[in-house]
């Protein structure tokens, strides 16, 4: 037993726990939003546009928390505009915007001398985190959580009903925004444990999971919270004692539960459907 | 001007640089033409996941030292198949599906490369590696495009009437199961041969952006699969030609310089362009007043 949590001993492995825990949270909430909204593909799409940002703020010597949020943001707001403005549906536009946001981003980054890893940019470095990077991330997490939890009625009004919301004359532009940049901080705060690529699944599978439990938007969150948490120090533990990547152990271990929630979920698992249909 | 010119030839004596040219010629050819398909059917998002999902396979094909494009297009399959399981047996929303399969698959491949860093190089999958790239390689990706063209050139009638009007294409008497599968397979087998040119987060941009454009351009779908095909060839070759001056990311290069394009016909097209759309908006208003 003591050899299975003998990686608490190390300071690296605690911060990454807790960073992992934090990050875990605020994508989880916010899945439970994208995945009732159909924005998984803004979620993808945001968090591969920020790269550019982060290179830029690199080569102006600000903190790259904001080249990223600007980034992501411009992604979704260029995004807005060039559908509005022609007759390519919304998918393909993402596809377009996103991927040559991210391109670009690459090749600034083979022109700029520096000590950033893209590699750790892609798929996360969490065991190598350092201070302001655990202090920002615990700082970004714990505001995109407070802000969502304090409007989170609103919130859900505009995913679930726009019209209500309107009638309701709640600020749906805004509040849409809002959801957007709440969205493109909680990529910069993750950014750091699982990478561009992965953290998509932060902010889908939690959300999906949650989905084939309950109808109830407030157990939702907890399920989600509670699944992506527990898979993500499963994850952690897993990864460290198989010597394997952290960010895809995370991944994995949701993917598992997923899966054993497809078939076994009470009332909307496969299996479970099944039974009932018989009876 | 001879120096000149002599500096914008110095890329072609380079046996290496002649062959990332006409291979990444290749692999933007055959994926602009399929991303007229891609557009018209609204399948950028499975494009994005399909290039994430072969990832697992491409690990498992260089560990146990199988060509990399069986193992792809399996992984590629396998995933299609997968999201259309749930999907169709839950009621977790169609985005959020292929969301969930396929960074599961990407997570699976990386998990798999963790394991086993010599056999695997983590930058080829991620970023490309045509300057480098094998003999064996660009034997696969020629295979893999010539089926996928020779598909296309002979099936694009019925594709396209599939990809319009599923329905419609089913009345008329077509096999639209079979072609469903048809283009899944070619965007898995493009996909795989895109991996190798750009790698695997740019990958949906040649197979998106291309079509794209040419919907800009044209209403005509014969016409429309000329251009992108066309933007595909000339944006690799030109792409991967200056990523030797940039020093860096052929990827990077040819997805920048297509959504340079895709910019260009948003703002100019000659019909479906935004000048020209506010212009006619402008004349339809006076011609009221």
């Amino acid at each position: 037993m003591s050899e299975l949590f003998e990686l608490l001993h190390f300071e690296f492995m605690r911060d990454a726990l807790l960073v992992g825990l934090v990050v875990a949270t605020v994508c989880a909430v916010l899945s439970c939003f994208l995945v009732l909204k159909g924005w998984s593909l803004m979620g993808d799409a945001v968090s591969h546009a920020v790269l550019p940002g982060i290179v830029l703020a690199y080569i102006a010597g600000i903190p790259v928390a904001i080249g990223a949020f600007f980034a992501g943001l411009f992604c979704a707001v260029s995004t807005g505009f060039i559908k509005q403005n022609s007759r390519v549906k919304e998918d393909t536009v993402m596809g377009v915007v996103f991927t040559g946001l991210f391109a670009f981003g690459l090749v600034l980054f083979s022109q700029t001398n520096s000590d950033m890893h893209l590699d750790h940019i892609l798929i996360g470095n969490i065991l190598g985190i350092t201070t302001s990077q655990f202090w920002q991330a615990l700082g970004l997490g714990g505001f995109v959580l407070l802000v969502t939890l304090i409007l989170r009625r609103d919130l859900l009004l505009i995913c679930f009903d726009p019209a209500q919301a309107r009638v309701m004359a709640l600020p749906e532009k805004f509040l849409t925004y809002l959801l957007l940049s709440l969205l493109s901080l909680a990529i910069v705060a993750s950014l750091q444990a699982v990478g561009i690529i992965l953290v998509v699944a932060m902010l889908v599978t939690p959300g999906s999971i949650a989905h084939l439990w309950t109808d109830r938007f407030d157990r939702m969150v907890l399920i989600a919270v509670a699944s992506s948490t527990g898979s993500t120090v499963a994850g952690i533990f897993i990864s460290y004692h198989l010597d394997a990547d952290p960010g895809a152990c995370i991944v994995l271990t949701q993917a598992s539960v997923f899966l054993w929630s497809l078939l076994f979920a009470p009332k909307y698992g496969i299996l479970r459907q099944g039974r009932k249909s018989e009876a | 001007m001879s120096e000149l010119i002599q500096h914008l030839l110095t890329p072609l004596q380079y046996d290496y640089m002649l062959r990332a040219i006409w291979v990444s010629a290749l692999v933007g050819g055959t994926c602009g033409f399929l991303s007229s398909f891609v557009t018209l059917k609204g399948w950028s998002l499975m494009g994005d996941a399909l290039s994430h999902a072969v990832v697992p396979g491409v690990a498992i094909a260089y560990i146990l030292g199988l060509p990399f494009a069986l193992g792809a297009f399996i992984a590629g399959l396998l995933a299609a198949g997968t999201m259309a399981f749930v999907k169709t047996k839950s009621r977790i929303r169609e985005d959020a599906t292929i969301g969930v399969v396929f960074t599961s698959f990407f997570a699976l491949g990386l998990l798999l490369i963790s394991l086993n860093r010599t056999s695997v190089d983590l930058k080829t999958i991620l970023y490309g590696n045509i300057l480098g790239i094998a003999d064996i390689d660009i034997k696969q990706v020629v295979a893999i495009s010539a089926v996928t063209l020779i598909v296309l050139v002979l099936k694009w009638k019925d594709l396209m009437l599939f990809c319009f009007d599923a329905n419609q294409a089913r009345t008329l008497g077509l096999r639209t199961e079979a072609l469903h599968i048809v283009l899944l397979s070619l965007l898995a087998a493009t996909a795989v041969a895109a991996l190798q040119a750009v790698g695997a987060c740019l990958v949906v941009a040649m197979l998106v952006t291309p079509g794209a454009t040419a919907y800009l351009l044209t209403d005509r779908f014969g016409r429309m699969l000329w251009i992108s095909s066309a933007m595909g060839v000339f944006s690799s070759i030109v792409g991967a030609y200056a990523s030797y001056y940039l020093n860096g990311s052929t990827g990077g290069c040819i997805v920048t310089l297509q959504t340079l394009i895709f910019l260009a016909a948003f703002i100019f097209a000659p019909k479906h362009g935004i000048i020209a759309s506010k212009r006619r908006a402008g004349a339809t208003l006076k011609s009221e007043s």
